[in-house]
C-alpha cells in the first residue's frame, strides 16, 4: 500500500528532476519505507465525576495530566443568539463587563486575586456560549472557584464602565472592518442566515453607541442563571476540595430562566458576493453552505470527508491550490457548529490574479469527491489523523474542556466520546463520497469574495451567473 | 561515515531542586526529567519521558536563525524551512506530510531568530516513524526547481495574508527588530522582500543546507511516552551515520549599546485607527537582569493585573489591551543574541501618541526610582510560575521540547530547566530597581507609531 503511493508520487514528477538536483549521496538508490512504529498504547479519557446542584448548576470535573495547574471554565449558556437585531454585541459588553467588578471587590481586587493564584480571569463570547475562565496553580482551586462565583453571580455591571467599554468596542469595529477575513465572514454567515443573530458577526457604530448600562443589566438578568450554567475543572487538583467550594459558592445562585432555543433556518440557494476591497493582494474566499450540526448521526462520516477534502494539511484542496499551485499560504476547510446548526466552509486567501483559478480548483476537487469515493489507502490514512488529533486534542486542559462542552451543548451523551474513534474508523469510502454529494452541494453554494473588484471581475464571471 | 559510539557520549544529568522558599502555601512543584547526550556526530539530544498522556512530542532544531540568512537573500531561512518539507531521499513532495497525518500526528516548522526548528506531535507508538524520517530529511533533501517555484508562491502569499494584505501587517514583531536595532543581522526584513524571495535558486538552497542542516548544528528534543533506552537506539540506528560537517564561524550580531531614543512611524494604507509599540534593548540572556526583566515583565505587561493595564486600559481608556513581551516571536528562553522587550496597542485617533509614551513612562519610573514592594514581586513570581508551567505543558509537551532544545543549543545545558525558577527567586527589589534603571531608560527605547493613511475622525465616526 505504502510503496505504492510512494511510486505514484514519484512517477508524477520528482525522480525526473531529483538526478540533477542531488543534495546527497545515493539518490539513486530505491526508496526505503518508514518504519511502522509499535503497537498502539492505550488511551484513556480522563475520568469523570459529576454532580448538579439543586438550583440546575452542572458540573464536570476531569482530573489528569502531569502539570500541576488547574483550569476551571464557567459556561453559560448566553450569547450572540441571545442579542436582538438592533443590539448586535450586546453580549460581549455583557462579557467585559462581568469583569469590572462584583458587589464586595473592585475589578483592581478581582485581578489582583486572580494573579495571586497565577491566572486571569478570561471571558470569552461566542454565539451560544459565555465562557468565564480562570488557569491557575494547582493550590489554588478552591479560591479561585469562589472568585470566579462572584464575578458570575454578583457582578457589579458599572455604569462608569460602559462609555470606555463601548469606545473599545468602537475601536474593535473599525479594526475588523479593514481586516478581509472579518469582511468575507460577515458576509458569509449574512448571506446564510440573514434574519438570525448568527448571520450578525458585526457589529454597528449606531448601535453600539446605543448601548446603555441598562441594556448590560437587563441582558445579564435574562440570560445568566444556575439553570444555564455548566462547570468544568480540568487539571490537578484536589476533587473533594474543589466540590465543596463549587457548592458552597454556587448554591446560593438564583436557577435563572432556561436556555433559549432558537434554530435558524439558513438559507439554502447558491449566492455570489463579491465585496470590493480597491488595492488587495489577494482575494478572500469563503466558499461553502449550510450543512448539519453534531447531533445528526452524519455529522462523523461529514468531519471524516472534511478531513480528507479540505481540513487537514495533506487534504485534497490544499494539496491542490497550495502545494500543487502556489496559490495561497493557509487554505482550510470545516464544519462549523452552533446549537442544531452547522455549515461547511473552505476558507482561502489567494493571490489576486488567481483568484478565478483558485475558485475552480476547489470546484474541481468537491466534484471530483463527489464522482469517485476515495481510494481506501488514503481515506485510512485520515481516519488515522483524526484518531490521532482526538487523543491530542483530548491531552491538554482546555482541549478536555472543549470537548466536554462540545457533548453537552449539542447534547450528545456520555459515549460521544469513547465511541468516537470507533465511529470514524467504521466509515466507508463510498460514505464519505455520498456526505460529500449530500452536504456540499454545488448548486447551493454560497461564495464570498473580498478582493479588488476590478482586477476579479473578469476572473468572477464564470461563477456570477 | 563515523563509527557508532554513542553511548560513550552519553551523561545522565540528576535534575536537582534548589529553589527558595515559596512565597505560597504547599505548592506542587513540577520538574522535568532530562537526559542530555551527544552524539559523536555532535547532534545533541534530549530526552524527557513524561508519561501523562500515549503521545509523543519531537523537536530538531538547527542552529540556524533568520538574524543570520545571506544579505542578499532577506527572508531565505524561511523560504529553506518551506523546502524542508518538499522532498528527502525517501520522502517525496507531500509525503512527509502525509506520513505524519497518516499515523494520527501533526507536524509543522517554524523559523526565528536563532534556530529553525521542525517538529511532530505523534501517538507514542510513532516515534520510531517519525526519528526516521526527520533523519531522512537531515541526510540530505531531493528538491526540484518546480518545488522551489511552488514554495516561493506559497512564501510569497504567506507574507501577503499576514504583512501586505492586512492592516498593521508586521506590526510589531516584523517591524520593530528593523527600527530599534542597528547591526544588519538583526535589523533586515526576515520575512524577505519579495524580490529577494523570488530571486532564490536551486543552488543557494543546496548550499544553505550543507552549511547549517548538519547533525552538529543541531538537536533533538523527545518529551512524552516512550522508553529512553529504546529512544536512544533509535536515534544511533537514524542519526549517527549522518556525517558532521565543521560549522562556519558566527558573524558577529551583537548589537551597540543604545544611548539615544529611537522614534520612528509607519504610514499604513489599510489601517483606521492607530498602534503605538515601544521597544527596549533586553540584558544578555542568563545574566541576573536577565531574570529580573522576566518578572518586570510581569509586573508591568502580563495579565490584566499589570501596571501598563491598569494605566492605559482602566485609568486612561486609550485601549482595551496592551499585550508584549520579552522576544514576540517566542518566548524569554528561546533565543540567543540581542532580543527586545516590547509593548504595544491599537488606539483612537483622538489620542496622541506622547501621551501614551507619556502613560507608559509614568508606570516603569516609580519601579527606577524605589525598590518595589515584596508584595508585588512576589504576585510577579507566582504569574512567572504559573505560565512557565504553561510553558512545559503546552502542545502535549512541544512547549518543553522547545525550551530543552534551547537550552541545548544555546547553553549545551538543557538541565537548566529545573533551575529557571530557582533563578527567578533570586530577584530582589533592589535588582528589579537597578534592571529598570539600566535598561527601561527613555534612551534605550524605541518607539514606533503607525500611522493610518486615512483614519476615522474623532475615534468614533467611520465612514465605512
Amino acid at each position: 500500500m505504502r510503496n505504492i503511493f510512494v511510486n505514484l508520487i514519484c512517477a508524477a514528477g520528482l525522480l525526473p528532476f531529483a538526478i540533477s538536483v542531488v543534495l546527497a549521496q545515493n539518490s539513486a538508490a530505491p526508496k526505503q519505507t518508514p518504519p511502522a512504529g509499535g503497537p498502539p498504547k492505550p488511551f484513556h479519557l480522563p475520568q469523570l465525576e459529576k454532580f448538579s446542584l439543586p438550583n440546575g448548576l452542572q458540573v464536570t470535573m476531569a482530573p489528569f495530566g502531569s502539570i500541576p495547574k488547574v483550569e476551571v471554565a464557567v459556561a453559560v449558556r448566553s450569547g450572540s443568539l441571545n442579542e436582538p437585531a438592533n443590539q448586535v454585541w450586546l453580549a460581549e459588553l455583557t462579557g467585559r463587563l462581568i469583569k469590572e467588578g462584583t458587589a464586595s471587590r473592585s475589578a483592581e481586587q478581582v485581578a489582583q486575586q486572580a494573579a495571586s493564584m497565577g491566572g486571569s480571569i478570561t471571558i470569552g463570547v461566542g454565539d451560544d456560549v459565555t465562557r468565564i475562565d480562570s488557569d491557575v496553580l494547582s493550590e489554588f482551586g478552591p479560591q479561585i472557584v469562589a472568585l470566579l462565583a462572584d464575578v458570575v453571580m454578583h457582578p457589579l455591571l458599572p455604569e462608569s464602565d460602559v462609555p470606555r467599554l463601548k469606545q473599545d468596542l468602537l475601536r474593535k469595529l473599525s479594526i475588523e472592518k479593514t481586516q478581509p477575513g472579518a469582511l468575507a465572514h460577515e458576509q458569509f454567515v449574512h448571506a446564510l442566515y440573514p434574519n438570525h443573530p448568527y448571520g450578525r458577526s458585526l457589529s454597528t457604530e449606531p448601535i453600539i453607541e446605543s448601548f446603555t448600562e441598562a441594556d448590560v443589566k437587563r441582558f445579564y438578568e435574562s440570560n445568566f442563571g444556575a439553570a444555564r450554567t455548566h462547570i468544568y475543572v480540568a487539571g490537578k487538583f484536589d476533587p473533594a476540595a474543589v466540590k465543596v467550594a463549587i457548592t458552597n459558592a454556587f448554591s446560593d445562585w438564583k436557577r435563572g430562566p432556561d436556555p433559549q432555543i432558537d434554530i435558524p433556518k439558513p438559507v439554502a440557494k447558491k449566492q455570489v458576493e463579491l465585496v470590493d476591497r480597491p488595492g488587495s493582494a489577494q482575494s478572500t474566499l469563503y466558499i461553502g453552505l449550510a450543512a448539519i450540526d453534531p447531533s445528526n448521526p452524519d455529522y462523523i462520516p461529514l468531519q471524516v470527508m472534511n478531513a480528507l477534502l479540505g481540513g487537514s494539511f495533506g487534504s485534497r484542496i490544499t494539496a491542490n491550490i497550495r502545494e500543487q499551485k502556489g496559490y495561497t499560504y493557509s487554505p482550510r476547510s470545516q464544519v462549523s457548529v452552533r446549537y442544531r446548526d452547522g455549515y461547511w466552509v473552505e476558507v482561502a486567501d489567494v493571490t489576486t490574479a488567481v483568484t478565478g483559478p483558485s475558485i475552480k480548483e476547489i470546484l474541481y476537487e468537491i466534484d471530483r469527491l463527489q464522482n469517485e469515493p476515495p481510494p481506501s489507502a488514503e481515506l485510512d490514512g485520515i481516519k488515522n489523523y483524526l484518531g490521532g488529533l482526538f487523543v491530542i486534542r483530548n491531552s491538554s486542559r482546555d482541549g478536555v474542556i472543549n470537548q466536554l462542552q462540545f457533548v453537552d451543548l449539542h447534547q450528545l451523551g456520555d459515549d460521544y466520546l469513547s465511541t468516537y474513534v470507533q465511529k470514524v474508523y467504521a466509515v466507508t469510502p463510498q460514505q464519505v463520497q455520498e456526505m460529500a454529494r449530500k452536504y456540499v452541494v454545488p448548486d447551493k453554494l454560497t461564495l464570498v469574495v473580498v478582493g479588488d473588484k476590478e482586477k476579479i471581475s473578469d476572473q468572477m464571471a464564470p461563477y456570477l451567473k | 561515515m563515523r563509527p557508532l559510539l554513542c553511548l560513550l557520549a552519553c551523561v545522565w544529568i540528576m535534575p536537582m531542586t534548589t529553589f527558595a522558599a515559596p512565597p505560597d502555601k504547599s505548592p506542587a512543584r513540577f520538574t522535568v526529567t532530562v537526559e542530555y547526550y551527544k552524539l559523536p556526530n555532535g547532534l545533541r539530544v534530549v530526552l524527557s519521558p513524561d508519561h501523562s498522556s500515549p503521545t509523543v512530542a519531537i523537536g530538531v532544531y538547527y542552529r540556524i536563525g533568520f538574524r543570520i540568512e545571506p544579505r542578499d537573500r532577506t527572508g531565505f531561512a524561511h523560504l529553506f524551512e518551506h523546502m524542508m518539507f518538499q522532498g528527502s531521499q525517501n520522502l517525496g513532495k507531500m509525503e512527509m506530510i502525509r506520513l505524519v497525518q497518516q499515523n494520527g500526528g501533526l507536524l509543522n516548522g517554524s523559523t526565528r531568530f536563532d534556530f529553525t526548528n521542525y517538529y511532530e506531535v505523534m501517538p507514542a507508538n510513532k516515534l520510531e516513524t517519525m526519528l526516521w524520517a526527520e533523519a531522512d530529511r537531515m541526510k540530505g533533501l531531493a528538491i526540484t526547481e518546480e518545488n522551489l517555484t511552488n514554495q516561493k508562491g506559497v512564501v510569497s502569499n504567506e507574507v501577503k495574508v499576514n504583512v501586505i494584505n492586512t492592516p498593521y501587517g508586521g506590526f510589531p514583531w516584523l517591524d520593530m527588530p528593523q527600527y530599534a536595532n542597528t547591526n544588519w543581522f538583526n535589523a533586515h526584513n526576515f520575512y524577505g522582500e519579495l524580490k529577494d524571495i523570488d530571486a532564490s535558486t536551486l543552488p543557494d538552497v543546496q548550499h544553505f543546507f550543507s552549511t547549517y542542516y548538519t547533525p552538529n548544528n543541531a538537536a533533538l528534543a523527545i518529551v512524552g511516552d516512550f522508553d529512553p533506552a529504546d529512544a536512544k537506539a533509535m536515534i544511533t540506528k537514524y542519526f549517527s551515520g549522518i556525517p558532521s560537517v565543521p560549522s562556519p564561524k558566527q558573524p558577529d550580531i551583537a548589537e551597540p549599546k543604545q544611548e539615544k531614543e529611537r522614534t520612528a512611524t509607519k504610514s499604513d494604507p489599510l489601517a483606521k485607527r492607530p498602534a503605538l509599540a515601544v521597544s527596549y534593548h533586553m540584558p544578555d540572556r542568563n545574566t541576573p537582569e536577565y531574570y529580573a526583566m522576566g518578572l518586570i515583565d510581569q509586573i508591568l505587561l502580563q495579565g490584566d493585573n499589570s501596571l501598563l493595564h491598569d494605566e492605559l486600559v482602566k485609568k486612561r481608556g486609550y485601549t482595551d489591551s496592551v499585550d508584549g513581551g520579552i522576544n514576540l516571536l517566542g518566548n524569554m528562553f528561546n533565543y540567543q543574541g540581542p532580543m527586545l522587550w516590547t509593548a504595544y496597542l491599537f488606539y483612537d485617533n483622538t489620542v496622541k501618541a506622547s501621551d501614551i509614551v507619556t502613560a507608559i513612562e509614568s508606570q516603569i519610573a516609580p519601579l527606577r526610582d524605589k525598590p518595589v514592594d515584596q508584595a508585588v514581586l512576589d504576585r510577579a513570581l507566582v504569574k512567572m510560575r504559573s505560565s512557565f508551567y504553561d510553558s512545559l505543558g503546552d502542545f502535549n509537551g512541544f512547549g518543553r521540547a522547545d525550551m530543552l532544545a534551547s537550552f541545548a543549543l544555546f547553553d549545551d545545558n538543557p538541565a537548566q530547566i529545573n533551575d529557571v525558577e530557582a533563578q527567578f527567586h533570586k530577584v530582589t527589589p533592589a535588582l528589579i530597581q537597578k534592571t529598570v534603571t539600566e535598561y527601561l531608560r527613555p534612551t534605550n527605547r524605541t518607539v514606533l507609531v503607525v500611522e493610518p493613511k486615512s483614519a476615522d475622525t474623532a475615534g468614533t465616526k467611520s465612514s465605512n
